[in-house]
């Protein structure tokens, strides 16, 4: 009973979006095809129940053929973006040609699994390369990293699981692979607190990367009364 | 973790010209996990009487059925529609009954006196200290959000139809900065002679 009384006057004294940290509670996805892969976020950013911004962007740029999906904290998965990012730069100079998408990924995999203890990171590195084409990596929290044909994660991607493991098909073309993550993509904002606003796409193929942003009216809606 | 953001929502209330509004969200949800699009937290206590009780999802419900008991009795022995100060001052009474052990819903309140049809708005706290201002009230998870949008939209003797307007635009872009509130929306316009109930097409995210 204290514990309940006490909870209702601190959260008059102090709100918790004073003391929350930035999170990118999130829906994020990825799926490859051939000749590339298909990157999707929604947009919003919370900070406790406000929304910090419903315009994040957060499919960031690794290099020109490689890109990442954020989600977990906003402040430690931008800090590993700009390293990495600082990593394959370097790397590309050393190597004299575009790096590989899983050098990318275990540069990826070596930060999130040594500091796994101090970093709420979920994170999928997407891209296209010369050797191996379209590649989907899914690093989680615990800094493990696998390759897989599609990826889902964030805080939204509990509630598609079913879905996704039932709607997706081997060999699909690169439109097909657009409307599958559309899809999936606007049924985990609609049950998802922490995901909303619009659906940032990527699109990686061997010409680098085509971005489309479509905004919720435009998002399929599913059954409503 | 609040229990006043467990379930997450909001309601507010408006004064117009000869009328009064009140509007809330859809959304009864977990925490992050959207379970209806279609949860009700504005009740009709009389025919120009409703009141929104945003909070925790069971308290809306015990205390809607609570007060509709004490409401019936009330005018059984009366022979008369309550008047909305003197409901207001029945909800605070059975809000404060609870003072240690509170539930947890804060009300919102409007409506027109049955006599003389004036409008009447009033917001109170979880123990039921009551608040009757001359504007518009506001409770929920986005509360902070709803003054901000009132303050800048609201202004004295607004018509029926642009009073509809002007709540519905302060609730829709309050609750599209609140992740736990929206998933729909619901306003009822309440005037001498009907009430207009709409359901606003709002962003499900």
């Amino acid at each position: 009973m204290a514990c309940t009384m006490n909870n209702s006057i601190s959260d008059l004294l102090s709100p918790d979006w004073l003391t929350s940290e930035h999170s990118t509670g999130t829906s994020i996805m990825a799926v490859e095809f051939n000749g590339g892969v298909v990157i999707g976020a929604d947009s919003r950013t919370s900070t406790g129940a406000y929304v910090a911004n419903r315009v994040t962007d957060k499919l960031t740029k690794i290099t020109n053929h490689i890109y990442c999906c954020r989600s977990g904290s906003a402040a430690d998965t931008q800090a590993i973006a700009d390293i990495v990012n600082y990593h394959l730069e370097f790397h590309e100079v050393q190597l004299g040609e575009a790096p590989l998408v899983k050098t990318a990924a275990s540069v990826f995999q070596e930060l999130c699994y040594n500091y796994r203890d101090q970093l709420t990171a979920g994170i999928i590195c997407a891209g296209w390369d010369r050797r191996h084409g379209g590649q989907v990596f899914n690093i989680p929290l615990g800094g493990m990293c696998v390759r897989q044909s599609f990826a889902i994660g964030g805080s939204g991607s509990t509630y598609v699981f079913g879905f996704v493991d039932s709607n997706f098909k081997k060999g699909m073309i690169k439109d097909e692979c657009v409307q599958f993550v559309l899809k999936t993509l606007a049924l985990a904002m609609s049950r998802d607190g922490s995901s909303g606003g619009v659906v940032r796409l990527g699109i990686i193929t061997e010409d680098g990367i085509e971005r489309r942003t479509v905004l919720g009216n435009e998002l399929p809606r599913f059954y409503e009364d | 973790m609040s229990i006043l953001s467990y379930n997450g929502g909001c309601v507010l209330a408006m004064k117009g010209k000869g009328c009064v509004a009140i509007a809330s969200d859809r959304r009864f949800g977990v925490q992050t996990s959207t379970l209806a699009m279609d949860f009700q937290r504005i009740f009709e206590m009389g025919p120009h009487l409703y009141i929104g009780l945003p909070g925790l999802a069971t308290d809306t419900l015990t205390v809607h059925e609570r007060l509709r008991f004490r409401l019936n009795l009330y005018e059984l022995r009366e022979s008369r529609k309550i008047k909305p100060q003197t409901f207001s001052a029945m909800v605070s009474n059975l809000l404060y009954e609870r003072r240690f052990g509170p539930y947890f819903v804060e009300p919102v309140i409007a409506g027109l006196d049955p006599v003389t049809w004036e409008p009447f708005i009033s917001a109170m706290d979880l123990i039921g200290c009551p608040n009757m201002p001359e504007d518009f009230v506001v409770a929920g998870t986005c509360a902070e959000q709803l003054f901000g949008m009132c303050e800048a939209l609201w202004e004295p003797n607004l018509e029926p139809d642009d009073l509809f307007e002007t709540i519905s635009q302060a609730l829709m872009n309050a609750f599209d900065r609140d992740a736990i509130s929206g998933w729909g929306g619901v306003v009822h316009i309440i005037e001498k002679d009907k009430v207009t109930t709409r359901m606003l097409k709002t962003r499900m995210d």
